[in-house]
């Protein structure tokens, strides 16, 4: 007899309904009607003040057209492929390298380390690292002085701004995908590489034909995650260099921000709301698609 | 499962039913706190009004508020210190609170939000200031006539300005006399000033920039616009306001020149003097000579200038407490006017920028005629008296920019600030249309751009800026 | 020859490790990148506020300055902004943890009818990001009459979708004989959860609290839409408004709040890091 025909002997759908009452409730009054009430709005003008002007497709036709909308759209695309390919390339090769034929306190330490930075702010983060990018003053051009290199104009120009946001994004983030290898690292049986290097494969050869297909699965899951966070970003661009310079650094939802709070277009903030979502959802329904191709290595 | 796995279990659930009985406590012990009631006179009837800054700016209030309360009993005045980053985050944080249906009753209001607040939110004070008109003669007999006409707006007033700074240029003067330069002559032209950072970069050592600036509205480009006699917005000027100029600036040498208030309708980005200003700006850059300018930034940059390791930089009267508190004597620097252009118009103007601040009534306010006396009163020399102890701004009458707030931790040239405006008729405030917010976000974004690359970057961003001003200026604010 | 000389020998015979060498230079390379912003940062708040840009950097304080401790709190109410970070990060915790136990718990081992459905709906919002669904909550937050009070932070923050699958996946770990053995007793399902479940569920939930701790300690996007008045800003955003205002001139003073705010996330990291690893990485396992 299992618990749940235990339950049902006692007949009461009603006290799983009372035990589900604070989840369900909260869920469908800050997401559910927020997530109707988006869709609603996005055919809206309101501006709070005045009455609500229903404008069809509007709301989406002008976000399509507005430049600083596509502009923002493209960084943020730009900003996640590059994030995300440095953040999971860095974090697989520091996983291998802790968990390889390290002493178990260095591991520790390092572990410890690279994880380091997930548990401050990113608005923190973001305080401290403009100091040190600061042209004129920052360590990080006195540190590239040392070396002869010249003082690089690292939030004043498109080029220099995108660079900093996104490795300050990196440092703080890499360390999320660097603990799920890891953990598929340690999943690896031993035998595997013993059957593996009985057949001759070692050091490079080794990890490229047994670790890279085996953690497949973890590659997956940590990319999509690393994707759907990485395209939310804000508290870096906005304490670093407010979108700048131009719209160098501007995201989507720095855009969904400025739109709704600085300029009271709430409907067409919901558009550009609507529009992320729907990039989120297609990430996720990838990630469906293809983790049945790999599913066999779950 | 033997009694240990009980016990255990008990103490367990006993520390689950502490976290909970915990959290209880903590709502039921902080619920004043969880629904912001302990805010003091939140949710009472008060003369609510709304101030950029913090706690502690609320505070340095505390004196004008307790007077103003004892001469006017029945009157009980909440101030509310709202932290921004700066004005645009403000004023948005004031349309939030409307939007949220509690609006403060009366908002201090600089120059970036005066015509916003005035197309949508501010009632005009036309009518009390004529009704006490006798009371009104001493206030505008003391505060130049420039600033009362940026708080105009169709012809109607909305604020009483209560300070104001103007972008003057400060200057390290060991820094300056390292590179062995003389006094810089009041009417120097914006050549002159190059030839002084270049002299300046090459006396100096080590990582010191000869001109630092910000990329904002106030004291970015637009001083060097400005100086150009040109600006990145069309000016032009609403007719009326006969009725405030005739009764207290009849003779006023700067009559003929006052109006109903300014008007920005049209981008000027176009114009070829500010291709020139901005040009000039790019060569800085270019040269080494000036920053590349961060947007938003400001933040450190009191301490850059009191370090040593800046050579000039735009203020106004509002840095001279800053500097004294990170420790520069008043030797240690000093502060000229603007440069003039070399050539064309500007060059006989020398036009400066300044922006003001100053109560405006919210035309949701209940009491209106409370929210007026409190306008009267801050701008009395009284009020003034009681808030003005610091030079963290320029006051707007000239009596109170005198010895005692500046002569002290100020500059040799402190009387500089107020004579920005009693000797140049022509300086205006920075232009800030009802659309500022989109206005100021396009300027900052082409700006950074326009500075710090070719030619040709600065040209297709200038061609950007008149596409976004065009676009900003369309929408209704 | 004795055994000990033998591996003495042999240990100095193995050639130098050059991939072993090359290992640890990475790895300390890039730790040095990692922390070292963290040690400027700790090391230059113990700076006068005056030498605050003063170059070379300094990574070890050799003479601190407390200063700058003291200016955070002369411009900052900083208790303030602890109290308010701290009722709402832990009533979110809490709430959290009891919501996300009793759904899970109903999701695991009660029987209702449309649980699958339920499950699915529950699972489909956690896709949904808090930026999409901003402007209706702010609207919600109107009309409910919480607008700028530490209640608009905490309410729409206590259902979690997340915690919810977290807490089913734990219970459903756990052997299903105890409730059966209590339902002979004739023991009903709230009484079951509480004496039995609840306290073996403790690690999940102590998984579900920490996660929710580290993320709206840090939470920046919410509190700056959500709160006007200073009296209800959380740490983040106090802090980022110090360094916005020009008052300081000294980033000293602004390093010291930013060192002030992470003391208790560096609590939870030495002492809660093992739960917080396992938090993380338990939504990838799905």
């Amino acid at each position: 007899m299992s618990a749940k025909s235990v339950s049902r002997s006692r007949g009461s759908s009603l006290m799983a309904y009372l035990f589900l009452a604070p989840t369900l409730a909260g869920i469908g009054i800050f997401t559910l009607i927020p997530i109707v009430g988006s869709l609603v709005l996005a055919f809206f003008r309101w501006d709070i003040i005045s009455n609500p002007e229903f404008v069809g497709f509007q709301n989406f036709t002008e976000a399509a057209a507005d430049p600083t909308v596509l502009v923002s759209f493209g960084n943020t695309i730009l900003f996640v492929v590059i994030a995300v390919v440095l953040q999971l390339g860095l974090a697989l090769l520091l996983a291998v390298l802790v968990q390889e034929r390290l002493p178990n306190w260095l591991r520790v330490f390092f572990r410890s380390a690279f994880f380091f930075p997930l548990i401050l702010s990113a608005a923190s983060v973001s305080i401290f690292m403009g100091y040190l990018f600061n042209e004129q003053f920052g360590v990080v051009n006195w540190f590239l002085g040392l070396v002869g290199i010249p003082a690089v104009p690292w939030l004043t120009t498109p080029t220099g701004a995108s660079t900093v946001i996104i490795l300050v994004y990196v440092w703080q983030n890499f360390g999320f995908s660097f603990l799920l290898f890891l953990g598929a690292l340690a999943g690896i049986p031993k035998e595997v590489y013993e059957a593996a290097s009985i057949d001759g494969a070692t050091g490079w050869r080794k990890h490229r034909n047994v670790t890279i297909p085996l953690i497949s699965p973890t590659t997956l899951v940590a990319s999509v995650m690393a994707i759907i966070s990485a395209l939310q970003m804000f508290d870096q661009p906005y304490v670093l260099t407010r979108g700048g310079p131009g719209d160098a650094t501007r995201t989507v939802v720095m855009v969904i921000y400025e739109t709704a709070f600085k300029r009271l277009e709430f409907g067409k903030a919901s558009a550009i709301g609507l529009i992320l979502m729907l990039l989120i959802m297609a990430v996720t329904a990838l990630q469906f698609r293809l983790s049945k191709r790999y599913v066999f290595y779950q | 499962m033997g009694d240990s796995t009980r016990r255990g279990d008990v103490t367990r659930r006993a520390l689950l039913g502490a976290i909970g009985l915990g959290a209880v406590g903590a709502t039921v012990a902080a619920w004043p706190r969880l629904t912001g009631s302990d805010i003091p006179g939140r949710g009472e009837d008060r003369l609510t009004i709304a101030i950029i800054g913090t706690q502690a700016d609320a505070e340095a209030r505390a004196n004008l508020v307790k007077e103003f309360e004892r001469q006017n009993p029945g009157i009980k005045v909440r101030i509310m210190a709202i932290q921004s980053v700066d004005w645009q985050d403000f004023f948005s944080k004031i349309l939030t609170m409307v939007a949220a249906g509690t609006p403060p009753d009366i908002v201090n209001v600089a120059t970036e939000g005066a015509q916003l607040f005035a197309e949508r939110l501010a009632h005009p004070i036309d009518e009390y200031v004529t009704r006490d008109k006798e009371d009104m003669r001493e206030y505008f007999a003391d505060v130049h006539p420039s600033l009362v006409e940026a708080f105009m707006y169709r012809g109607h007033l909305y604020q009483l300005p209560i300070d104001w700074n103007a972008a003057n240029m400060y200057y390290n003067t060991s820094a300056w006399n390292a590179a062995r330069l003389p006094d810089p002559a009041e009417n120097w032209t914006q050549v002159d000033f190059r030839a002084a950072l270049a002299s300046m970069k090459q006396a100096a050592s080590g990582d010191f920039v000869p001109y630092y600036w910000t990329n904002r509205l106030f004291g970015g480009v637009v001083p060097w616009l400005y100086a150009n006699n040109t600006s990145f917005l069309k000016e032009e000027k609403a007719p009326g306001g006969e009725w405030l100029w005739d009764e207290f600036y009849g003779d006023s040498p700067a009559r003929s020149l006052l109006s109903g208030g300014y008007l920005w309708q049209q981008p000027n980005a176009d114009a070829p003097e500010v291709y020139e200003s901005f040009d000039f700006l790019r060569g800085l850059v270019v040269d080494g000579l000036g920053v590349r300018p961060e947007g938003g930034g400001g933040n450190t940059l009191v301490g850059q200038f009191a370090s040593g390791r800046v050579g000039t930089t735009p203020a106004g009267g509002y840095w001279v407490q800053g500097l004294h508190e990170a420790g520069m004597k008043p030797t240690d620097y000093d502060v000229q006017f603007f440069p003039r252009w070399a050539t064309g118009e500007g060059s006989e103007l020398q036009r400066h920028q300044f922006g003001t601040a100053g109560y405006a009534i919210m035309k949701t306010a209940k009491d209106k005629e409370a929210a007026w006396q409190w306008l009267k009163f801050s701008a009395s020399l009284e009020g003034m008296k009681l808030i003005f102890s610091n030079p963290n701004t320029t006051p707007s009458r000239r009596s109170m920019v005198n010895e005692e707030l500046f002569g002290v931790k100020g500059p040799k040239h402190w009387k500089r600030f107020y004579d920005t405006l009693d000797r140049f008729p022509a300086t205006g405030p920075i232009p800030a249309p009802p659309q500022q917010g989109s206005v100021e976000t396009a300027l900052i974004k082409n700006v950074s751009l326009a500075v710090s690359g070719s030619e040709a970057q600065m040209k297709s961003a200038l061609q950007s800026l008149q596409r976004d001003l065009e676009l900003a200026l369309r929408s209704n604010a | 020859m004795t055994t000990q000389t033998i591996t003495a020998t042999a240990k100095r015979r193995r050639p130098f490790d050059w991939g072993m060498a090359l290992r640890i230079l990475v790895l300390v390379l890039v730790g040095a990148l990692i922390l070292g912003p963290v040690l400027w940062t700790f090391s230059t708040s113990l700076r006068p506020p005056a030498e605050g840009l003063t170059l070379p950097p300094s990574f070890i304080p050799l003479n601190p300055d407390f200063g700058s401790y003291a200016e955070v709190f002369r411009q900052l109410n900083m208790g303030l902004l602890v109290l308010n970070s701290a009722l709402v990060t832990g009533l979110i915790a809490v709430g959290q943890m009891l919501s996300a136990a009793l759904a899970g718990y109903a999701f695991a081992f009660l029987k209702f009818k449309g649980k699958s459905a339920l499950f699915s709906l529950v699972l489909a919002t956690m896709m949904i990001p808090v930026q999409v669904t901003i402007v209706p909550v702010f609207m919600l937050i109107r009309g409910m009459g919480l607008s700028d009070t530490l209640l608009a932070l905490i309410l729409p923050a206590i259902p979690t979708a997340f915690g919810t699958f977290l807490m089913r996946q734990y219970f459903l770990g756990l052997p299903t004989e105890l409730a059966e053995a209590a339902t002979v007793d004739g023991a009903s399902p709230l009484r079951i959860f509480w004496s039995i479940y609840a306290p073996l569920a403790m690690p999940g939930l102590a998984i579900v609290g920490i996660l929710a701790f580290n993320f709206h300690w840090n939470e920046f996007f919410r509190p700056l839409i959500l709160t006007i008045s200073e009296q209800n800003f959380t740490l983040p955003l106090g802090l980022v408004t110090l360094q916005g205002n020009m008052g300081t001139g000294s980033i000293s003073v602004v390093l010291a709040g930013v060192v002030l705010s992470m003391i208790p996330a560096l609590v939870v990291f030495l002492f809660g890091q093992r739960t917080l690893r396992e938090g993380l990485t338990a939504g990838a396992g799905k």
